[in-house]
């Protein structure tokens, strides 16, 4: 799901670099106001066990891999911003740091595993709250939906980049990307997350550990 | 904070399942795939950037696989911290 240097065209990715951002900047504000001595060591903590829990690499059929992301649960107990940018920076240190996804493609990542995941699922989150079931839900929704932005940014490559009939990025349309992205997620990378999801926010407001702004 | 970072502890421990699918992730093939699935491989892709990361996919050089992986899973979760910590700091002034 981390997008690598060479995947994309460098129109993709100034677009997305253009398009996150502003979305950096205000989720960045976000975070500034919403910092203090209480929320910053949960907020911390809940970051690192994103990057701890990206590290789960899950063999699935097929011969692929894949991972959850830990946004939604950031996303349902602080919001969709400041969740957006604990996982910017979660990705950040990942390309930087681990070669695991791109620079160049780190806009793109960040739109998808970042804001994309958390907005749907904490919007998801908000209509089902008063269900029990609510958080699962939230962070089935949130992989799907990254998928969903993974399969647009991937699967337009080969219809705006091509040299004499060649894809000069990634290669494959929408036909496969598609099912092999958004399918896997579905299945497999969304229930992951969606347990991840509502057994960690049921112990975080049994315990009593943080509220939330929702609760 | 204890209710916290012991789960958390627990989960770190366990990183190492991370390691058991030799499956990439979708899309994130060798380039010798593309030789193979396509007959070529996409000249974007062939002349991609290629940044030096300190600890390449969670692993260091010479080093035994899953003592890499606990070293890199520390080395991030110490780095999110560490940059926490000196947000805290800066905003509390």
């Amino acid at each position: 799901m981390h997008i690598p240097d060479g995947y994309l065209s460098p129109i993709t990715c100034i677009a997305t670099y253009a398009a996150a951002l502003p979305l950096w900047v205000i989720a960045f504000k976000k975070l500034k106001q919403d910092l203090n001595e209480t929320t910053l060591p949960l907020i911390a903590s809940l970051s690192a066990l994103s990057f701890i829990i990206m590290m789960f690499n899950i063999p699935i059929p097929g011969g692929t891999s894949g991972h959850a992301v830990g946004a939604s649960l950031i996303a349902i107990l602080f919001g969709p911003w400041i969740a957006s940018v604990c996982v910017s920076l979660v990705l950040f240190i990942q390309a930087l740091v681990f070669g695991d996804g791109g620079v160049t493609t780190f806009g793109a990542n960040a739109l998808l595993m970042a804001f994309a995941s958390s907005f749907s699922s904490y919007y998801i989150f908000q209509i089902l709250k008063t269900k029990s079931f609510a958080p699962y839900v939230s962070g089935w929704v949130s992989v799907v939906c990254s998928s969903l932005v993974l399969t647009l940014f991937l699967g337009i490559q080969p219809l705006i980049a091509t040299l004499d009939g060649q894809p000069l990025y990634f290669p494959f349309g929408f036909d496969v990307t598609f099912p092999a992205v958004v399918g896997s997620h579905i299945l497999f990378f969304g229930v992951v997350e969606g347990i991840f999801t509502g057994i960690a926010y049921r112990y975080i407001v049994k315990n009593r550990i943080y509220k939330g702004v929702n609760a | 904070m204890k209710k916290i970072l012991y789960p958390m502890l627990i989960i770190f421990i366990l990183i190492p399942l991370g390691l058991i699918s030799e499956n990439p992730a979708w899309a994130e093939w060798d380039n010798e795939y593309y030789q193979e699935a396509l007959g070529f491989i996409p000249k974007g892709i062939e002349n991609a950037l290629h940044v030096k990361a300190l600890a390449p996919d969670y692993t260091i050089e010479g080093m035994n696989d899953i003592v890499a992986y606990y070293l890199s899973g520390m080395l991030g979760v110490a780095l999110i911290f560490g940059i926490f910590y000196l947000l805290g700091k800066k905003l509390a002034r």
